[in-house]
């Protein structure tokens, strides 16, 4: 089945980390890198970043994610380096283009900002598995209803995919011409919706009671599998992060 | 004491004026194996939904009466703290599955976990039942992937890991395969001996009679009999309750084979027990109590065609022995290097033929292949002359029906007529001939009073026909009917039963998907067994079914009636029996 998570399934350090402790990293890496507020914070965290990526054996993936987010930096770029408002001292000029040092600064600014954002939430969402995330917040206590509601959109969604496939064949089997321009594929559509919702409204009542009768709403309290427990080597890179933010602190009072 | 006890159990569904179940008493013992047939309709389903305060808990609706399950009363008691004691499979595996979970491992823990299991516990209870159902293989994989058979026992194995007292199962294996349902019935065996009770409706007959100690017989929501197999199939007006006795009993009843306790026997085992009660193989020869299929059919084509004209008595028969579509070295795949079919060669002509074959064996995706829905991957099929990879679907409408396995997939406007009428106006038919095709096709699947109904009120067996009549309506010159017996009884089969026969005289291809080899063997001619992508086995259905080996291989038994003749002695293959 085609998995709407970007989850890679590698074992690495990555995927064994406690999901928290890379939620951690996010924090640090976005919230540390602002209060510093200097550059070289951005390039540490970036760096950071992309050394993980690498050694978790994911860069692949983060490429296309990098590729995306150029494409709006570059007019970032040009936007303040053309046109922002503090342009005073110029840069460089390429023919009738003048690029000024404030605006490309600026631009700078945001664009580590974004990179960093980025890649740190890479770490995270191509590494951790939604359900594992989701059992962890569960056992951390976190109301088992909104958990089975977020862990099921990974299921259901990819699985609507495949009903509305499976309408669409039936209708083609009955004369329904779906192939072909935009407006016959337009008009193919209409048709579509009500079966996909009558058949998910059906498929959800039948569903409740099977959640039913497996003892959702028992209201015992849930056992699991994994133990969701931090290991020390967890704890320990937590501790460290709420340094670093500290040092941020410091840093951004001192300097 | 007995351990269920129902007494006068009465309940009416919000909104409805009939009653489902009206006045049911009766008692269960620890450890039994009771089954619960009927037609559609008969209150089974309402039933089982008692059995664990669904009914009235979940539904709503007016209750009376009382289902005292040891000491507890359902009705008073609520679903989540009775399902650890009664658990409950139902018909659609695919809707049973929690839907949160990614490993089949974890989906049966689902249940285990809500109730608060110990993590050492949850994990060998899991492992242990999914050795007893034969499923440790896909521990890991995504229930969602696995075919309709396996995630039936998943479904199963997820409320057996909560080890119920009673486990109450509503058609669990109308989905399978029969080697697959056999499983079921034998892992349902095994648990009613280690003193789990288990109440079952079912559709497949001989399988009830030969695992059940005590039938329930209902019929319009009201207690007909409660007994043993034997005296309910031996019952004269069991027909007029809407249920047809298992093809054993029906072949003692035909030579007049009873018991000393004036019971037919029910089972294999029970009419072999009285083998030497039944005539020799030339008595009932010369007798004709047992047709041989085949001449019937012959037969049959021959008072067809004298009654035509000899054009187009001439007509049909170059017509019919035109080949409908031609099959060369077809491969398909939709995964890269996980072939799905591999080098099928074959050709489809005129007359009925029947697809068999393990759940998984790529039957669905050869016929949708035949449809045009998927396009090959390698080697080609033909459409009479034309090649299909060059059409549309939707171009091939008019000339190939198609009938889906799942008719919700194909259901989608609000009333039964329209719904029939969809296909022939996309065809290109006026609104008055789509009308009149859409009422004939309507009568010919019995369902014409309720061309006024909404399709999602009915049940999912009139649904199925609904969308059976829509095809139908469009006239094609092919039909591919999906497992079209699925969640049928005795009448809806009929009913189907009859349209392929009348289609097939009128020289249209039937082709089917079945799993139900009597259906097979009482319907079709050629037959065709597929396994893992491959064609075992094609020919006349005397000659598949001639070849236990490779019947064996394909995971597929003969149809009971034949089976009971061969170990009776008898050297030929016998399909039916006459009415």
């Amino acid at each position: 089945m085609k998995s709407i998570s970007l989850y890679v399934d590698k074992d690495t350090y990555l995927t064994r980390m406690h999901p928290f402790t890379k939620l951690c990293y996010i924090l640090t890496a976005v919230v540390a890198s602002l209060i510093a507020g200097k550059l070289w914070a951005f390039a540490i965290f970036i760096g950071i970043s992309l050394v993980m990526l690498i050694s978790g054996k994911i860069m692949k993936k983060v490429f296309p994610l990098i590729a995306f987010s150029f494409t709006i930096l570059i007019t970032i770029f040009l936007i303040h380096g053309l046109f922002n408002h503090e342009n005073a001292n110029l840069m460089f000029q390429l023919g009738p283009l003048k690029f000024y040092r404030e605006g490309m600064m600026y631009a700078l600014r945001i664009s580590c900002n974004v990179l960093n954002m980025l890649l740190a939430f890479a770490v995270f969402v191509l590494t951790t598995k939604p359900a594992e995330l989701v059992e962890d917040l569960e056992q951390a206590g976190f109301s088992p209803k909104i958990g089975y509601v977020i862990s099921s959109v990974f299921q259901i969604v990819p699985q609507m995919s495949g009903t509305m496939n499976t309408i669409m064949d039936a209708q083609r089997s009955r004369g329904l011409e779906t192939e072909g321009n935009l407006i016959t594929r337009a008009k193919s559509f209409l048709p579509l919706i009500s079966p996909v919702v009558m058949s998910s409204l059906i498929n959800t009542r039948e569903r409740a009671i099977a959640l039913e009768i497996r003892g959702f709403e028992a209201g015992q309290k849930k056992t699991y599998l994994r133990e969701g427990k931090m290991k020390t080597s967890d704890r320990v890179l937590c501790l460290v992060m709420a340094v670093v933010i500290a040092g941020a602190i410091v840093v951004r009072i001192v300097f | 004491m007995a351990y269920i006890k129902v007494e006068n159990l009465k309940y009416r569904y919000p909104n409805t004026t009939k009653l489902a179940l009206d006045g049911l008493d009766f008692e269960i013992e620890k450890g039994s194996f009771v089954g619960i047939i009927g037609e559609n309709g008969a209150g089974k389903s309402t039933l089982c939904q008692a059995f664990n305060g669904l009914v009235p808990g979940f539904f709503k609706g007016a209750y009376g009466g009382k289902v005292l399950i040891e000491d507890t009363e359902v009705a008073k008691t609520t679903v989540s703290k009775l399902c650890q004691k009664v658990g409950l499979v139902f018909q659609n595996p695919f809707n049973q599955l929690s839907g949160a979970k990614e490993t089949v491992f974890e989906e049966i823990a689902f249940g285990l976990q809500n109730f608060g299991v110990p993590k050492e516990e949850m994990i060998s209870r899991v492992d242990e039942v999914m050795e007893l159902l034969d499923i440790a293989a896909y521990r890991d994989r995504n229930p969602f992937d696995l075919s309709g058979g396996q995630m039936q026992r998943v479904a199963l194995a997820g409320i057996l890991a909560m080890k119920p007292e009673v486990i109450v199962l509503d058609e669990p294996t109308s989905q399978l395969d029969p080697a697959g349902s056999e499983e079921v019935f034998a892992a349902v065996d095994k648990l009613a001996k280690s003193g789990i009770t288990i109440i079952m409706v079912e559709q497949k007959l001989e399988k009830l009679a030969e695992y059940c100690d005590k039938i329930l017989l209902l019929h319009q929501g009201k207690q007909i009999v409660f007994d043993t197999p034997e005296q309910i199939f031996s019952r004269a007006d069991l027909q007029s309750y809407g249920v047809n006795p298992p093809a054993y009993t029906r072949i003692c009843q035909a030579f007049g084979v009873k018991k000393e306790n004036g019971c037919y026997p029910a089972s294999l085992k029970d009419a072999l027990a009285l083998k030497d009660l039944f005539p020799g193989e030339e008595a009932f020869c010369q007798e004709k109590v047992l047709l041989d299929n085949n001449k019937d059919m012959k037969n049959k084509n021959g008072q067809i065609e004298d009654s035509l004209t000899t054009d187009e008595s001439m007509e049909l028969t170059i017509s019919c022995k035109k080949n409908v579509f031609d099959i060369e070295h077809l491969e398909f795949q939709y995964l890269e290097n996980v072939p799905v079919l591999q080098d099928i060669n074959f050709t489809i002509d005129h007359r009925p033929t029947a697809i068999i074959g393990q759940n998984g064996a790529g039957k669905t995706t050869l016929v949708k292949l035949l449809k045009g829905l998927l396009k090959p991957v390698g080697g080609s099929i033909y459409y009479g002359e034309s090649d299909m990879a060059e059409k549309t679907v939707a171009m091939l409408a008019g000339e190939i029906g198609y009938v889906f396995q799942n008719p919700d997939d194909q259901i989608f406007k609000y009333h039964v007529i329209d719904e029939v009428m969809f296909g022939p106006q996309n065809i290109g038919m006026t609104k008055e001939q789509a009308k009149e095709k859409a009422v004939a096709a309507l009568k010919l699947v019995g369902l014409e009073q309720l061309a006024d109904e909404n399709p999602y009120d009915l049940e999912l067996s009139e649904r199925k026909l609904v969308a059976i009549a829509s095809v139908l309506a469009m006239d094609t010159k092919v039909l591919i009917l999906d497992e079209p017996t699925i969640a049928q009884d005795w009448k809806g089969r009929k009913i189907i039963q009859k349209m392929i026969r009348d289609l097939s005289s009128q020289g249209k291809t039937v082709i089917a998907i079945l799993h139900d080899m009597d259906f097979v063997a009482e319907s079709f001619e050629r037959v065709i067994v597929m396994a893992h992508g491959k064609v075992l086995a094609d020919g006349t259905k005397e000659e598949v079914f001639a070849q236990k080996d490779i019947l064996g291989q394909a995971r597929i038994d003969q149809p009971y009636l034949t089976k009971l003749c061969q170990q009776l002695g008898y050297k030929k293959l016998y399909f039916s029996l006459k009415d």
